[in-house]
């Protein structure tokens, strides 16, 4: 498992190293959408108004947002991609069997964009201003947010098996996400209070909101919850993804896009 | 009609059920539902034996491509079963330790990638610890002539080398069972000669081999046993040799050197030859043929040949007969 990490963290790098264009102008646009955000937000407040800690709070929720999304896309695009590329059926006669490979993928993958995504949270920081914290212990609940967003991808890499063309659930998904990463429901009352642990990733963004904006210690009962989330999500996953790896073999459609 | 240059001295290891790479039993395949229900692949069964090449042939839509993704687990079955070295790789994953598969129509390699990279990526995803498959790689690459372009790109590769190397990628996990789906597709002569000499190798190496091609001259130059499907049914399976043996006739075409005497041309139509100037036709009892060929002395002999019918023409009188039967 150690050998299949490394060969794919390997070819993750070559391919970003042999084609940096299309992950660097990724970047580029990622930057620009949130300082375009940032901008019309400072015209509608007026120049007088303080962000404070709205604004480190914001600037998470966009970070995480643009982290996960592209998470969530990972595995289908990379479904699609290899579908079209010709590669795909390869990868599933491995010993491995699928969801162990594409773990591998996803993790690896992971590694290169947290190494280009501090690159924007760094950029985002100096164009708004924010100050953010990065305590060590904000890697717990990051960890329970990657695996809900895993979960995610292996259910759009599960559609993209089964339906093939997945652009327009992916295109709706990214709306759906913002809501759920950027609206702060640790601080709802009533219901929701209780009703968000059971919603995808919000319990770990409401705690990386705490740690990185607001200098909050971590709450473990908080985090407890939150992993509970991250490995319910994951698990869902995986099993909605062995369900659609069976029905494409069934179908006879594994290679086809 | 000349039999092509079949090397008799490769044929497989004895033949024993202790040989049996790939077993299917009644494989069955059906695709959609009410009016566009249709049967890809109905009750085939094939046995392929240690260094044995099986060539696969059928009609496009026939149901090759099927049957060799339920074989590589691909496709899930709907009736039958498929063994490869006694595992299921419908039931076990690790049954595709023994497969080795290039398929058709798919590049089956990371283009961005240089080939000893694709090597040492897809040895470790067949389970091949990684200094192990990068080492087997480089053996590899030497073997198939491609060491000098190591380094280079896959897109930057010739079609023929890409083709190479998408063999080697399928051997680098050492499997038991090759599958090749039109190995020789679109391949200037040099690199499709190259191809059917590795192939050849491969099979004296003791793996089995199950080939499709619609090139039936390479079919018949590589293939131990033929297999012919059309509409998802096995028509015809049996070993090569004997197919064709048995869509021969036994005429003989004698070539002679001079002219035969009067005497000799009376003796010869009397033993039921065609004489044509220096060409003789003869297409009875062989028995006879001594004879024949003791009458022509002592004029020198150029060739004697026996009339063969080569693949394409079997292939095509059995897909046509089974379609006249149909209608």
């Amino acid at each position: 498992m150690i050998d299949l990490l490394h060969v794919e963290l390997k070819r993750t790098w070559i391919q970003f190293i042999r084609y940096p264009a299309e992950v660097i102008a990724g970047l580029i646009i990622t930057t620009s959408v949130f300082y375009g955000l940032f901008l019309s937000a400072r015209y509608m407040a007026g120049p007088s108004f303080a962000f404070g800690d709205r604004l480190d709070a914001v600037v998470v929720g966009y970070v995480l947002w643009s982290l996960n999304l592209y998470i969530i896309n990972d595995i289908a695009i990379g479904l699609q991609s290899e579908a079209q590329t010709g590669t795909l059926e390869q990868v599933f006669l491995s010993p491995w069997g699928s969801p162990r490979v594409f773990f591998a993928r996803a993790v690896a993958s992971l590694a290169l964009r947290f190494t280009l995504i501090s690159g924007i949270v760094l950029i985002l920081m100096a164009i708004s201003g924010s100050r953010l914290s990065f305590p060590p212990v904000l890697l717990l609940p990051f960890l329970t947010l990657v695996m809900a967003g895993y979960g995610f991808a292996f259910m759009m890499g599960a559609c993209a098996l089964v339906f093939k063309r997945v652009q327009q659930i992916l295109g709706i998904f990214q709306f759906l996400l913002l809501f759920l990463l950027a609206a702060p429901f640790e601080q709802s009352t009533g219901v929701m209070q209780y009703l968000r642990f059971f919603l995808p990733m919000i319990p770990s963004t409401g705690l990386l909101r705490d740690l990185m904006a607001r200098d909050l210690p971590l709450d473990w009962l908080t985090f407890g919850l939150a992993l509970l989330n991250g490995l319910a999500y994951l698990g869902l996953g995986l099993l909605v993804f062995n369900w659609a790896e069976k029905m494409a073999k069934k179908r006879g459609s594994l290679g086809g896009y | 009609m000349q039999l092509a240059n079949r090397p008799t001295a490769e044929r497989p290891a004895a033949v024993t059920p202790d040989n049996i790479v790939l077993a299917t039993q009644g494989l069955t395949k059906t695709y959609g539902r009410g009016k566009q229900r249709f049967e890809a692949v109905r009750q085939v069964s094939l046995t392929l034996h240690r260094g044995e090449v099986l060539a696969f042939l059928g009609p496009n839509g026939a149901g090759k491509t099927t049957t060799i993704k339920m074989i590589a687990g691909l496709v899930r079955p709907d009736r039958g079963q498929v063994t490869i070295a006694g595992e299921d790789p419908h039931r076990h994953a690790r049954a595709l330790r023994n497969i080795g598969a290039v398929l058709e129509g798919n590049r089956n390699l990371y283009w961005r990638l240089t080939p000893e990279e694709n090597l040492e990526y897809f040895g470790v995803l067949r389970q091949v610890p990684r200094k192990v498959a990068h080492r087997r790689g480089l053996e590899l690459l030497d073997r198939f002539e491609l060491l000098d372009k190591r380094d280079t790109p896959v897109q930057k590769l010739s079609r023929g080398m890409q083709q190479k190397l998408a063999i080697a990628v399928a051997l680098i996990h050492n499997p038991q069972l090759l599958l090749l789906d039109e190995p020789t597709l679109g391949l200037d002569v040099e690199a499709g000669e190259t191809v059917k000499a590795l192939v050849r190798q491969i099979a004296q190496e003791g793996r089995a081999i199950l080939l499709t091609t619609h090139q039936l001259d390479v079919a018949e130059e590589l293939s131990d046993r033929v297999a012919i499907i059309r509409r998802g049914q096995i028509i015809a399976e049996q070993s090569t040799e004997s197919l064709l043996q048995e869509f021969s006739n036994s005429t003989y075409q004698i070539e002679i050197e001079g002219t035969l005497s009067p005497a000799q041309q009376h003796q010869v139509s009397q033993l039921g030859a065609i004489v044509d100037g220096s060409h003789i036709t003869y297409a009875d009892d062989h028995h006879q043929l001594y004879a024949l060929l003791a009458a022509l002395q002592p004029l020198p002999i150029v060739s004697v040949q026996r009339d063969r019918a080569d693949l394409t023409q079997v292939f095509l009188k059995l897909v046509k007969d089974t379609q006249d039967a149909d209608s």
